[in-house]
């Protein structure tokens, strides 16, 4: 951004501020004033989107998400370029120590308010994209530990991924019939506790006896839950954080048949 | 050599920084389910029937040979005080809230001392003491981070705890909940001590670097936790400071707590803390899990690192787990004894 115009880096900064009290009228009238610069306000919208919420600037990335709304910014492009860049942006700095889970919970605040805003952009547009991959979310019974659960489910969604989320403390048999019922291509597991580990293998025995393990793909996690002990469950893996859980995800569902040939 | 203490002597001497006759084993939780059992306790009674919660923590001191009996069970007493929502988990898993409040100012706790649990608590403190004069009585409480985390809900905690340091408005919103806590930390801490507890062994988990930023706990934890442990020394009674998770960021403020002494997590490494902390005596970081399956050879071996690591208590990481076996913490304590004679 530095080597923008001091006109347009005026702007940007009067922008932030307006954004930051929430002054509506401001942001368009700002927004306007910006265009008629000429500068890819495109460009400079996505990269402000994805560092706001990568500082977890909830009210200047909903400031922003104006803009690119108000500009005509493609909103799945908005989505995925701008807001949920910077989520992944930060869960990489989280996977690398260098990040705090406050800071990831208020980047994702900041991510969903800006989706809030978008979402019913993103409804009328929905004829033409592929359906999204689903993913049945959930803490397991007995534990009602759920920040971690939450912030999978936000790196997932920033990645695409459509996600069914159960709660915490949820028996084994609602995450079946949440996988049947939403024709599911994977179901993630959460527990924070030793005493409600065994929770895991209920659940995946359920798969097999209602003869739909093949049909999704188990992730399982949380604090004490080791790779070792994801195998000897029978999971298909236990990435170690929420970040590596969302890119592990991301490549598999390529290797994976796709949902009509599964559950038809 | 010292002359052979009992168990109070033994866990006093230690927290006061004095020359003991072996390494003290203590405990946190202890909500044992082998023990409940044995004991003829019955879920959920054991956590409102002083004379059950008694029997089982006593078990922890008569049969597993460890140095202190603790009550009561769980994290959850005082927000079930303050009219929050508890759900009481089973006999393998403690209670836990369920609910939170949205203000400050919602909190209420003029009838604190008169609710059930807390009842049992004092009742249980005082049979203790009769029960078991030559153990060191123990009152496990919430400390104030994790009090405030309860009153808000924890996620917010986390997040405010970053939010606070970056605006002042969010930093007075975060020292309210603090000031709160604090005074109820403040009636309980007193009720317990006048019933006769030995020490006070606070829990503060949620000021864990796991959840919240180091910084916060620097700038607001550590004089939250020192104002109550100073109230806490003022009525004469010694305090231990539990956090949980990887704590080697922040273990030079919890030094800085006046905390009789601190207790880590397996996450740390003991040898680096032990420095850090310096005079301030270090326990636990022992693995829970080890109770649950661990081998005599893999107990003995964590045991003897943590002791060889500078600790000078021995203790599970965080908390002693519900399916823990007697075996298994028989075969703790004599590892401990072991190595003091050895090594003492
Ligand atoms: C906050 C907290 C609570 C809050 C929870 C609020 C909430 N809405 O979630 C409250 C106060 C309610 C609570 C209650 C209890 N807690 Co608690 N709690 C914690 C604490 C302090 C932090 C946990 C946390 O949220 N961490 C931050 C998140 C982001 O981390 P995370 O969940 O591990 O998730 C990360 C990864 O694990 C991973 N991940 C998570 N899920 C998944 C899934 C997949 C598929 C993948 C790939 C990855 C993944 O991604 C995340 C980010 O990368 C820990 C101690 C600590 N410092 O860790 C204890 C702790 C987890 N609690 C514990 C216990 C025992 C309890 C209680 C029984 C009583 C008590 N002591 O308070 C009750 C639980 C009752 C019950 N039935 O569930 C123990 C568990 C011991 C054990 N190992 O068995 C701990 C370790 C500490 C302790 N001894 O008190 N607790
Ligand atoms: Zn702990």
């Amino acid at each position: 951004m530095e080597d923008l115009p001091e006109e347009v880096q005026g702007l940007i900064e009067e922008l932030d501020e307006a954004a930051e009290d929430e002054d509506l009228d401001k942001i368009e009238d700002l927004t306007q004033k910006l265009l008629k610069t000429g500068v890819d306000l495109e460009a400079i919208t996505l990269k402000k989107l994805s560092f706001l919420v990568m500082e977890g600037e909830e009210e200047m990335a909903q400031g922003w998400t104006r803009v690119a709304i108000q500009v005509g910014l493609d909103p799945f492009k908005t989505l995925i370029e701008g807001l949920a860049e910077g989520m992944n942006l930060i869960g990489k700095k989280y996977e690398q120590g260098e990040a705090f889970v406050p800071q990831l919970l208020i980047a994702s605040s900041a991510m969903y308010s800006g989706m809030d805003l978008l979402e019913p952009y993103l409804k009328r547009e929905k004829g033409h994209t592929s359906k999204p991959v689903t993913v049945v979310i959930g803490t397991v019974e007995g534990d009602v530990h759920d920040i971690g659960k939450s912030l999978v489910k936000t790196l997932l969604s920033a990645n695409g991924f459509n996600c069914v989320d159960l709660g915490n403390d949820v028996p084994a048999s609602k995450f079946i019939e949440a996988a049947k019922e939403n024709r599911a291509t994977a179901i993630s597991m959460s527990t924070l506790m030793t005493t409600t580990m065994a929770e895991m293998p209920r659940v995946i025995k359920m798969l097999k006896e209602e003869g739909i393990r093949d049909k999704v793909m188990v992730m399982v996690g949380g604090a004490p839950v080791t790779t070792e002990y994801a195998s000897q469950v029978g999971a298909d893996v236990s990435p170690h954080d929420a970040a590596s859980a969302a890119t592990w995800l991301k490549s598999s569902v390529n290797d994976f048949p796709p949902e009509c040939e599964r559950w038809n | 050599m010292v002359a052979e203490m009992t168990s109070k002597e033994r866990v006093l001497a230690m927290l006061n920084r004095k020359q003991v006759d072996r390494i003290p084993a203590i405990t946190g939780s202890t909500m044992v389910k082998e023990y409940i059992e044995k004991s003829g306790g019955s879920w959920p009674d054991y956590h409102s029937n002083a004379e059950m919660m008694v029997n089982t923590a006593g078990l922890m001191h008569t049969d597993a040979g460890l140095d202190n009996v603790v009550v009561p069970f769980g994290m959850f007493i005082e927000s079930h005080a303050l009219g929050l929502d508890v759900k009481m988990g089973r006999i393998d898993i403690q209670p836990s809230v369920r609910s939170f409040f949205s203000k400050p100012e919602e909190v209420k706790y003029d009838n604190f001392l008169e609710d059930k649990y807390v009842k049992t608590t004092l009742d249980a403190i005082k049979l203790a003491k009769e029960k078991f004069p030559d153990a060191a009585i123990t009152a496990f409480l919430v400390a104030p981070v994790t009090l405030a985390g309860d009153l808000m809900g924890a996620e917010n905690l986390s997040m405010l705890s970053i939010k606070c340091l970056q605006k002042e408005k969010q930093m007075q919103k975060m020292k309210e909940w603090i000031s709160v806590a604090l005074e109820i930390n403040k009636i309980y801490a007193r009720a317990c001590i006048e019933a006769g507890a030995d020490a006070l062994y606070y829990s503060d988990a949620s000021a864990s670097p796991n959840l919240v930023m180091p910084e916060f706990y620097y700038e607001i934890g550590v004089p939250a936790e020192k104002e109550l442990g100073d109230f806490v020394h003022s009525l004469g009674c010694p305090w231990e400071l539990h956090i949980c998770g990887d704590t080697t960021p922040i273990v030079e403020g919890m030094s800085a707590t006046g905390a009789n002494c601190l207790s880590v997590e397996q996450a740390v490494n003991m040898s680096e803390v032990t420095k850090i902390a310096g005079e301030v005596p270090v326990v636990g970081n022992l693995t829970p899990l080890l109770m649950v399956e661990g081998t005599e050879e893999q107990i003995t071996g964590a045991v003897r690192k943590a002791l060889d690591g500078g600790a000078k208590g021995s203790m599970l990481g965080c908390g002693t787990p519900p399916l823990s076996t007697s075996d298994r913490l028989k075969t703790w304590v004599k590892a401990v004894a072991d190595w003091s004679a050895e090594k003492l």
